[in-house]
Parts: structure tokens; sequence; C-alpha cells
């Protein structure tokens, strides 16, 4: 994992996890325990909040899909949302991932939030590197924290679905439906958030980070160098258009070729979903369709052509920022999550003119209109120990509604910078943390309790902001809800070989690398089947998920 | 030590304890380290023989009995993985060992100090980079966008593909061995070298020995038990050819040809949470490696030489 996650990466990086990649396994066998019409019943009431107005508002799409609000700068009003502290005093501990260093216990930033929260909230942020093995070790004892972080890639390694009811809290009697609007800061987390954190129809989890706008990824390029050739991401509107465009942009004399790893990002063009689809009632896996296998030829064909750059076929993925920040390479796959400062700080240095497009989505054939599966709406989500009493509980919940305070008002701006003045200065409206505030805050610890919705904010980088933002509007009209979409499915362990599918992954990945045919992954995946548990895992899914269950749209 | 001194009676155990007090102390670091990181571990060999689950735990998993192994067995990927390590450990035994060896007597004849260690200096340096490091470095060298290449292209000549070329991989790999390992290879025989007694050669000397004769008789002769240690070790070690290595240029030229057993058992066993798989293929390489040390050390001494330890 990556040293430092913002928000947006790490919304992005999570969603780039296919549905079922990290359902490992499990003790018990279990599946997406929630029914349809269950489920409606007891997620909570969404009334968006409209206390602080951004820049670019939110723009809507098809199945529920929604861009992020964007601000160029960041809001001067600071509205209050929350009248008086919401705490009554109560003393509490919370356990939280933190990819980054742990500031010291104590600290002036965490007193402040406490004075501000009205409680005791004794933050125990642990390293993110190894949470997955901290947690079984408390959850084994039986001892967790008052409020604990439990990332959904982990739900398996938890095993959240056993947890859930024996240690931790079921919140429906206090969210479902219209009972959410005594938090108004939480009634406007979109309901599809509070989906993953809802296990066999009754509601456990506060989501964090959550997002209309969650897709695996985008194809990439130096919008600076095909503009100055007077080329513009609008004239891709097929797979033939970019692999035209491909011929043109490599120049393997003067060290540049078009293309860097693009296969995650662009065989959904294709009409291939993530893993699985319905036709006809009847499951099917990617790995079954003809489509598939066309998109596999079209980037086989590519590579042959000499349009990959050298090192991205030989799997040196270490320096491929580099290759696309120095121009070595002009079109780049990548989760969204890419697009922000820190990037943009990164290219400007190597380009000054460095600057980051993606192309539209678009349908392989150029003439069916595109399609893109929709991720999980988050992947960061919180849960309180049923230890708790139903007072306590509400308490805690009025504290979560604190920390969901929307982007820019004053609670947001405490609990992310703390104290202006002790914490943070307005530097030319972008706020700055001071010597205190970069020792103490760490902005990754209290959101991941809760945290208002997911916005598109790049203090002092307006283009990126701007160019995110329009991409994301052009776009949103393309994501739909793919089947299985926000289910928490546990796979056995028994089956988490069949479902990585190794073998013909690497098989996949040398024939988009331009070493083997496609005929190759053809007899890997009749292996899978057969040998590799894929028909077995087909069969499990079929009577255990989609029989059961439902597709979940 | 005199012939006289070893026959006298041997000390009881309180007074032997309290004579080597010290010795004894210092031992307990190096006893507990091994206790701990490799004794404890063999604990964890139960799961190649269970469904190991780890919320489960070591003691809840089910059992499977030898199903893991029938898995391994039955899986085409492991013996193409076995077939890779042995060719690849073959290779390099031909081709790495000898130049250690060479490399040493080529720098004991090197009589001036500051040349000599100058040039032990530089040879040494490459063991201590990691493999990403070394890796890259032939990338930037060799690869299809490196300066070797980039250089054919801007002269019209037909580019060298050497990093991707599955055919030439073994090759690849043992040179980056060579580069890399080749320099810190010398330091047990450079010191076997050191202990060789000057008398003998200066006597060789005196009767009209060249400096070849000097080398054949005297330096090959003396080196020999080290020679021999090594040879079991590295035997012992054909199974593990290296992880770091075949896992970052897997993808250059595919798995078919650089899938070992250590980058099968990651791939396989832990990266796909099947653990039990990936346990039973390490204990199946441990057992081989056992058998290969404990074969290879039997006729090191039915060649009358002291191999691991002397009989």
């Amino acid at each position: 994992m990556r040293p430092e996650l913002n928000r947006r990466s790490f919304v992005a990086l999570a969603a780039a996890t296919p549905l079922l990649a990290a359902c490992g396994g499990g003790a018990r066998q279990k599946a997406g325990t929630n029914t349809g019409a269950g489920l409606r019943a007891v997620l909570p009431s969404y009334v968006p909040s409209g206390s602080v107005r951004p820049d670019i508002p939110s723009v809507a799409g098809g199945a529920g899909a929604a861009t992020d609000p964007a601000f160029l700068a960041y809001p001067s009003g600071r509205v209050a949302t929350v009248h008086g502290t919401p705490g009554r005093g109560g003393s509490y501990t919370a356990v939280t991932p933190l990819w980054g260093t742990v500031p010291p216990a104590g600290n002036s930033f965490y007193e402040a939030v406490n004075k501000a929260l009205g409680v005791t909230l004794t933050m125990k942020p642990a390293d993110g590197n190894n949470y997955n093995t901290i947690v079984p070790t408390m959850t084994a004892a039986r001892r967790l924290p008052d409020w604990i972080q439990l990332p959904t890639w982990w739900n398996a390694v938890f095993d959240v679905g056993g947890l859930a009811g024996t240690q931790l809290a079921d919140l429906t009697p206090h969210l479902a439906g219209d009972k959410i609007k005594k938090y108004p800061n939480l009634a406007a987390i979109p309901t599809g958030a509070w989906q993953t954190g809802a296990w066999g129809d009754r509601l456990y989890g506060i989501p964090s980070f959550s997002s209309g706008f969650v897709v695996a990824g985008a194809v990439f390029h130096r919008r600076d160098i095909l503009e100055a050739k007077g080329i513009t991401a609008g004239q891709v509107r097929s797979a033939d258009d970019l692999m035209n465009l491909g011929k043109e942009l490599t120049d393997a004399r003067r060290g540049v070729w078009a293309f860097d790893d693009v296969w995650t990002y662009l065989f959904p063009a294709w009409n291939v979903p993530l893993t699985w689809d319905v036709q006809d009632g009847r499951l099917i896996h990617k790995y079954e369709m003809p489509q598939f296998f066309e998109a596999l030829d079209w980037h086989h064909r590519m590579a042959r052509a000499g349009y990959l750059h050298p090192d991205a076929a030989a799997g040196q993925n270490a320096n491929a920022d580099a290759r696309f920040y120095s121009g070595k390479v002009l079109i780049s796959g990548g989760g969204t999550g890419a697009w922000n400062l820190t990037d943009h700080q990164s290219g400007t240095a190597a380009d000054k003119d460095y600057r980051r497009g993606a192309f539209d989505f678009f349908a392989a054939d150029g003439t069916r209109p595109p399609r893109v599966a929709m991720g999980p709406s988050t992947n960061v989500v919180s849960y309180l120990n049923s230890r708790l009493k139903p007072d306590q509980i509400e308490e805690l919940l009025a504290v979560a509604d604190y920390l969901a305070a929307p982007f820019g008002s004053a609670e947001y701006t405490m609990v992310n910078f703390g104290v202006e003045g002790v914490h943070f200065t307005m530097e030319d409206g972008v706020p700055t943390a001071t010597e205190d505030g970069r020792k103490f805050v760490q902005a990754m610890t209290f959101p991941f309790l809760a945290s208002p919705p997911a916005v598109i904010s790049n203090p002092g980088a307006e283009v990126v902001t701007r160019d995110y933002a329009a991409w994301q509007a052009a776009n949103v009209r393309a994501l739909y809800k793919p089947v299985f979409w926000n289910m928490n499915i546990s796979l056995p362990r028994s089956l988490s070989a069949a479902s990585a599918a190794q073998a013909v992954e690497d098989a996949v990945k040398d024939c988009y690398h331009g070493r083997t045919k496609v005929s190759e992954v053809q007899a890997a995946v009749s292996t899978w089947k057969t040998g590799g548990g894929g028909d077995r895992l087909k069969q499990w899914m079929t009577d255990n998920v989609l029989d059961r269950y439902g597709t979940g749209r | 030590m005199s012939a006289s001194h070893t026959r006298q009676e041997r000390p009881g155990l309180r007074i032997r304890l309290r004579r080597d007090r010290s010795l004894l102390i210092m031992v307990v670091p190096a006893a507990v380290l091994l206790l701990v990181f490799n004794y404890a571990p063999l604990f964890g060999l139960l799961t190649a023989f269970q469904y190991y689950d780890p919320p489960a735990g070591v003691w809840n998993s089910e059992w499977a009995g030898f199903e893991q192994f029938r898995r391994l067995f039955a899986d085409p990927l492991f013996w193409g993985a076995l077939r890779n390590t042995l060719y690849l450990s073959l290779v390099q035994l031909v081709l790495f060992f000898p130049i250690p060896i060479a490399l040493a007597l080529l720098l004991n004849s090197v009589l001036g100090v500051r040349v000599r260690n100058f040039v032990q200096s530089v040879v040494y340096l490459p063991h201590f980079f990691s493999w990403v490091l070394v890796i890259t470095i032939f990338q930037q060298m060799l690869g299809g966008a490196g300066a070797l290449n980039q250089f054919l292209r801007s002269h019209d000549l037909q580019t060298w593909d050497i990093t991707t070329n599955p055919g030439t991989f073994v090759l690849l790999v043992t040179s980056q061995v060579v580069w890399k390992e080749a320099g810190w290879g010398i330091v047990v025989f450079l010191a076997a070298l050191s202990a060789m007694n000057p008398g003998l050669y200066e006597a060789a000397a005196v009767d009209g020995a060249g400096p070849f004769r000097r080398m054949w008789h005297i330096t090959l002769p003396g080196l020999r038990g080290v020679i021999v240690l090594m040879l079991v070790l590295r035997l012992g070690g054909a199974l593990s050819v290296g992880f770091e290595q075949f896992l970052i240029q897997r993808d250059a030229v595919g798995h078919e040809t650089a899938e070992v057993l250590d980058t099968y058992a990651f791939y396989y066993g832990i990266a796909t949470g099947d653990y039990s798989l990936g346990a039973a293929a390490g204990l199946f390489k441990s057992v081989i490696s056992l058998l290969l040390i404990w074969g290879a050390n039997r006729i090191a001494h039915s060649f009358g030489e002291d191999g691991l330890y002397r009989r």
C-alpha cells in the first residue's frame, strides 16, 4: 500500500479492487447477506445537505450515480451545522488504520476536537499496513474498542459478517428510515453507502468517504502534449481510434511510446463486466464472454505493433509515473485518485506544461453507448461495539454526525485542520498547517470514523479540480450498477484460489504484453473452469448468491 | 592440543559448564534467535495438512490429510516451477560457482595491497544492492527502452531483445547473479587462501615450480575442503534459486519461464489466500533440500572430504 493516501486516491484504490478479490474466506459460509426487500425497509432516508454550496454542483447520472461536487477554493463562510456540543461527557476509545506517522497521544489537536465533541474520545491509530493482523487478535479476545474502522476489502479477513450482531452494535433502531433525520449530517450520506455496512438486513456500519462516482479507473493521457499536436480527447470514440492514435504518437527513436499498461481500465469498453454478469437469468463470468477475448486481442495487437513502452511490457511498473511525467509515455491507465493536487505538483515539477486528461468512456465498436460499472459507494466503514448501551450509541452517533459535517463547514475545518491560528492559518485562501499542525493533525484519523461524502478539492490547483469535475460530468451517464453491486459477499476459503484465477490472470498479462496468443489464454480459461475451480465458483455463486439474494440491482 | 592431552579423562558436566560459562553465555542469543525464528515457525507446517483459515487459526482449521499435496502434485504449474528451478539451479552451478574461486585466485595473485583492496571493494559493492535496484539497472542498460537499444535505434540498427526474451532468460538471470554476488562469494575463498602456509610456496619455488604448478599443486588442493563445503551447501540450496529476482522479472518473460518454487508458493499460496497449498509447496521444497544436502554430504565423506562436518 502506498504510504500516503488521501481521500480521493483512497476511494479509487479500493474501488479498483474487483468485487470478489478481497473476499478471501471466512470461517463460516456467508453470502450477500442482504435481501432486496429486507434491506430497503431498514436503509436510512437520504436528505442532502444544502449548507455549504459547492462551486461546481453535483450532476446526477443513471443508476443513482452522481458526480462529486467540486470546490475551487476552500469555503470561507465556515457554516456551523451542529448546534451545541454533540456529546454528554462520555469516555470512549477508537481504533482506525493510519498510513502515516502516528501523532503523539493527548496532543493539542485531539484535545481541541474532544472539547468540540463534548466527549473524551481516545484515538488509537494503528499501522495501516499491519491492520489486517491487528484486528483479528482483538476480535478473537472479544476486546474490540468502542468504535472501530473495518475497511471493506478486509471484510472476509475480519469476518465482519460474523461479528455483526455478536461484537458489533446493530444501529438499525437508531438510523433506519426517517430516524436518521435526528442526525442531519449522517442523513446527507447517500443511501448506497449505508448498504456497504449492512449485514443480514440490519444496519451496522457508518460509511466514510462515500461517493456517487466510483469507477475502477480511467485511461489518462498527457493533455498538454496531445493538444499541442492538435489532438483532443473527444476525437477518440472507438478502439480503432485509440489504436490509430497509438501509431501516431509512438516515436521509438526519440524514446516515446504511446501506451503504458491500460488493460485493467480499458477492457470494460468491450462491454466486459468487472467479474460477473447475468444474462437470461444465468450467471456468466467475464472469462466466458467472447468480447473478453476481443478486448484481449486488441491489447495484444497494440503491444505487438510496438506502441507499448518496453518497460511496461517488461512489467517494470515502479517508474510508471516517471515515464508519464517525463513524456516517455503519453497514454496510461490508472485509478481516478491519481487526478489530484500531488499529481499536479509532481507533473509540473517534471514539465511546467504538464496537464493530465482522461479519455471519455467509449464503446470499443464506437457505436453502442458507453457503459462502465460502478464500484461500491465506499470501502471505509466504521462500527460501534455491541457492549455499548443505547444511550452511549446515541451519544456516539451524535459525534459521528459532527464528524460527517459537510466539506468547508466549521466542524469539518476543526476535524481536518484543527484550530485556526494554532494548527493552521489561511494563506491565499488555502488552509496551511503550522508547525503544531504538521506535528499533531493527522487528517486521516477522525474521518475514518465518519466523514461527509467526497468532494473534489485541490486548493492551489484550480485546473485539476475543473478538469476532473468536467470529466466526471461528461461521463456520469455511462455508469451502471453491475450485478451484486454493494452486496457483501464472503466466499468460502476453498474457493479463494478459483476466484483469484492466478493462472488465467498470468496468461492474460502475457497476452496483453504481446508475448502469448489469445488462444493460450483460452486454453488457460478451459483449464481454470475444470481443474482450477472455475465451474465450482460459478455454481457456488449461483446457489448461494444469485438464487438466494438476486442480482442486487 | 597434544595427543597425551586428549587421552586425559574428560571432566564432568558441571566442571565443563563452569569452565565454558562465558562461551555458553555468548551462544545464548544466537540459540534464542534460532529457536524463535527457525524452530518455532516449524509449528506452522501443520497448515500444510489443513484447509487453513486465518480467522479460525491453526487449532480450529479443518484437517485435510494429504489433500493439499495431492492438489500440488496434480498441478502442472507446480511441475513447471520445479523444472524451472532445477534448470536455473544447474545452469547457475555450472556458470556461477567457479567464478568466485577464479576471482579469489586472481585477487590473491595481485601483490599490490592497495590495488587488491580497491578491486575487492568494487566487486563487493553490488552485493549490498537490492534486487529491485539491480534489475532496474539491467533494464535501464539493456531493456527495450534502455541505453543499448536506444543507441541501436538511433543508428537505424536492429534492436536486441534481452530482458524480455524467454529463450535467453536463464543467461540473463545468471549474469545478474554473477554481477551481484560473485564479489561477495570470494570472501570465504580469500579467507582460506590467507590461511595457506607461505612456506609451501617458498619451498615449491625453490624446487623450480612456476606459478601455474604452484596453483595446481598447492593452492587448489589447499582450497579443496572449502570448495567441497560450498558445493554441498550450494546443492542443499539448489531449490532456492532466489525469490525477488524472479518475482520482479516474472512479468517480463512470463510465468512459464520465470516461475520457480518460491514464486509458485507466493502466487498460488499467499497471494490467493490458499495458504495451505503454499505451505505444502514449501514443505516439499524443504524435504527435497534436506535430502540433497544429506546426499551431497555423504558423497563428500565417501571422497574423504569433511563436507559439512568431520565424521
